[in-house]
């Protein structure tokens, strides 16, 4: 295994005393001899997303967040995860808005911080809550752009890149894995910071269409997405729906990720519920106030939260029910196909949720 | 709302930072009021602007407000999605040409935080977002605008955490730092405009907004404010037109820009 040489400046502000618990993520040697090992021939990668999870997630792994926050993130095969009672997780990604409800189960424990929080629907209170308490423990702080270097250059081959972002800022100083150096191709002073190739153990990527051996595609924001699963040691694809293989060579749309990265293909219907999927759902835009408003601001409210709509339901189909069924589903579609230009203009004014009026609805 | 109303302090906002925006820019925005002052200046002074959003949307279709940064109408028919690594790439590169950006923080040198209230990391006062996007862009982009309401508390002498490094330590400590473009040139709140005095790098009033007065900013401010030479200008307020085509044509719904009732 490589000799690390941590950022100590960066551990000393962190308290961070045991440096192996960051080794994973810029483990370069052990990613490379976990992706020679993978399956080469097309073989039908297909199992359930409870099949997925309990296989290819294991205790204190580095979890990769995708999409965009609740664009086209892998929401339910989190909650899943959060079913199985999976323990002790890192969280990195940017954004990585999800690890938050994740730590009050014990799911998350660790973070890797980038953004935490829902842009205009407010502070995330029970993040600022859990970090206070002790619950989870930040490894490393980012900015958006850092993460997206350092998944970029293990998709480009690279042990890592020198980057122009978070220099003089206080971030480098709360980052164990960036270091400043003077560009060593010029001769005037020339600070860059050094961001290593970021390796982390598995990624779940949620796909508008994928075939059975793990080709798959997305449209939309693709976000780190191709750099994530480039560069993670595990990859589970889960798709709206499964295609023949035909279809990616003649109908693709969007960006492709090919099938020789995938460990499994999930079908999972609704798998980026709560959030939106392009071309196939708009957000249920109350759920996520309801999240910050209601959840957010307690312990116990969280609890309730967390049991009715993550632990109360088994899948992403009991979920959509519990959003109102059908009728939530043909107005989401409205919604999004609206949004994209694909469909005739739409009034998307809505009644937002507050503490004080629950209607129980959840466009 | 009735259509001639008087403009409400959001329109003015709005309008505030949409004259900082130049014809034939690429201009690099996040959700709310930035966003709508973008749509404004595409209807009204600046036609020929291409709009540039952090999950990689580029030059989109006009439609609604978005909800989110990545929501549909910041890509929509979008001749092209960035990766977000190309995206910020492309600040880097010199294709962007003005940002905008929020804060919880911003200090006499324009640093920003958006990480936490206090002294003490561990255990702070507040634990707020993190950085996402704000360090990128002002580490990069040529030109740099920070919008966001003034107080004491948030206008402080030196901010809690840098997430963003604006001009640093003053004079020219951002460039030895490494970093590139202008920084901050203009810091907008529901005081005045403020720009950076260019040798100090110290925060200064360009214009107040009617009924402002100097001491009333100094008032909302954690540090002492620079004053500049002369009279203080009057920030230019929204003709009655810009404030008809904010209402018909670019967010005709009030999604960013009517007041909270009840």
């Amino acid at each position: 295994m490589a000799d690390f040489d941590f950022n100590k400046e960066a551990l000393g502000n962190l308290k961070l005393e045991d440096t192996g618990i960051l080794e994973r993520l810029i483990d370069f040697e052990e990613a490379r001899k976990v992706h020679l090992a993978k399956e080469r021939a097309k073989k039908d990668k297909r199992m359930s997303l409870k099949e997925a999870v309990a296989e290819f997630v294991q205790d204190g792994d580095v979890v990769l967040d995708t999409g965009f926050g609740y664009v086209r993130t892998c929401i339910q095969s989190h909650f899943e995860i959060m079913r199985q009672g999976k323990k002790n997780l890192q969280m990195i990604g940017a954004p990585n808005t999800n690890q938050s409800y994740m730590i009050n189960v014990g799911c998350v424990r660790y973070s890797h911080n980038s953004y935490t929080g829902a842009e205009m629907r407010g502070t995330d209170r029970n993040y600022i809550r859990q970090f206070k308490k002790g619950k989870v423990t930040i490894l490393s702080e980012w900015s958006h752009g850092g993460v997206a270097q350092g998944l970029k250059a293990a998709q480009l081959g690279s042990p890592g890149v020198l980057s122009k972002q978070m220099l003089g800022s206080d971030i480098v100083k709360y980052n164990p894995y960036i270091k400043v150096i003077q560009n060593p191709m010029r001769a005037d002073p020339d600070p860059v910071a050094f961001i290593p190739a970021l390796y982390p153990d598995i990624v779940f990527i949620h796909a508008q269409a994928a075939d059975k051996f793990g080709n798959a595609y997305i449209y939309g924001p693709t976000v780190n997405d191709l750099a994530g699963a480039a560069a993670s040691k595990k990859v589970v694809i889960t798709a709206e729906e499964i295609v023949p293989e035909m279809d990616m060579r003649y109908n693709k749309k969007g960006n492709i990720i090919p099938f020789f990265y995938a460990d499994a293909v999930v079908e999972l219907p609704f798998g980026a519920l709560p959030g939106s999927m392009p071309g196939y759902y708009y957000w249920p835009r109350q759920w996520w106030e309801k999240l910050m408003r209601f959840a957010g601001p307690s312990d116990e409210n969280m609890k309730q939260f967390i049991d009715e709509w993550i632990f109360g339901t088994k899948d992403p189909i009991e979920f959509v029910e519990k959003l109102g069924g059908a009728k939530w589903i043909i107005e989401a579609r409205r919604q999004t196909k609206a949004a994209e230009g694909d469909n005739e203009d739409i009034d998307f004014t809505y009644q937002e949720y507050r503490v004080d009026n629950d209607s129980g609805i959840f466009y | 709302m009735k259509n001639d109303a008087p403009a409400n302090p959001l329109e003015i906002f709005a309008y505030i930072i949409s004259t900082q925006i130049k014809d034939h820019t690429i201009v690099y925005v996040g959700t709310g009021l930035p966003m709508v002052a973008g749509i404004l200046a595409r209807n009204t002074h600046a036609p020929n602007i291409t709009m540039v959003y952090e999950s990689g949307g580029q030059d989109p279709i006009q439609g609604g407000m978005p909800w989110s940064v990545g929501g549909p109408f910041t890509w929509r028919k979008s001749p092209i999605i960035q990766e977000m690594a190309y995206s910020f790439g492309q600040c880097y590169n010199g294709y962007v040409d003005i940002a905008f950006l929020g804060f919880a923080q911003v200090d006499m040198y324009g640093n920003v935080n958006t990480h936490m209230i206090g002294s003490d990391f561990h255990n702070p006062k507040a634990r707020l977002t993190g950085s996402g996007g704000n360090n990128d862009l002002t580490s990069l982009t040529e030109n740099m605008v920070l919008v966001g309401l003034q107080t004491p508390d948030k206008f402080p002498e030196r901010v809690d955490f840098i997430t963003s490094v604006g001009h640093l330590r003053g004079g020219n400590s951002r460039k030895e730092a490494g970093l590139l473009g202008n920084g901050p040139v203009a810091v907008i709140s529901q005081c005045g405009v403020f720009d950076f005095e260019p040798v100090s790098k110290r925060m200064r009033v360009k214009s107040l907004h009617p009924g402002m007065t100097f001491e009333i900013a100094q008032s909302c401010t954690g540090f002492e404010l620079l004053k500049p030479e002369g009279e203080i200008p009057m920030t230019p307020m929204p003709s009655p037109e810009i404030i008809h085509t904010l209402r018909t044509k670019v967010d005709p719904r009030g999604v960013f820009t009517s007041l909270p009732t009840a």
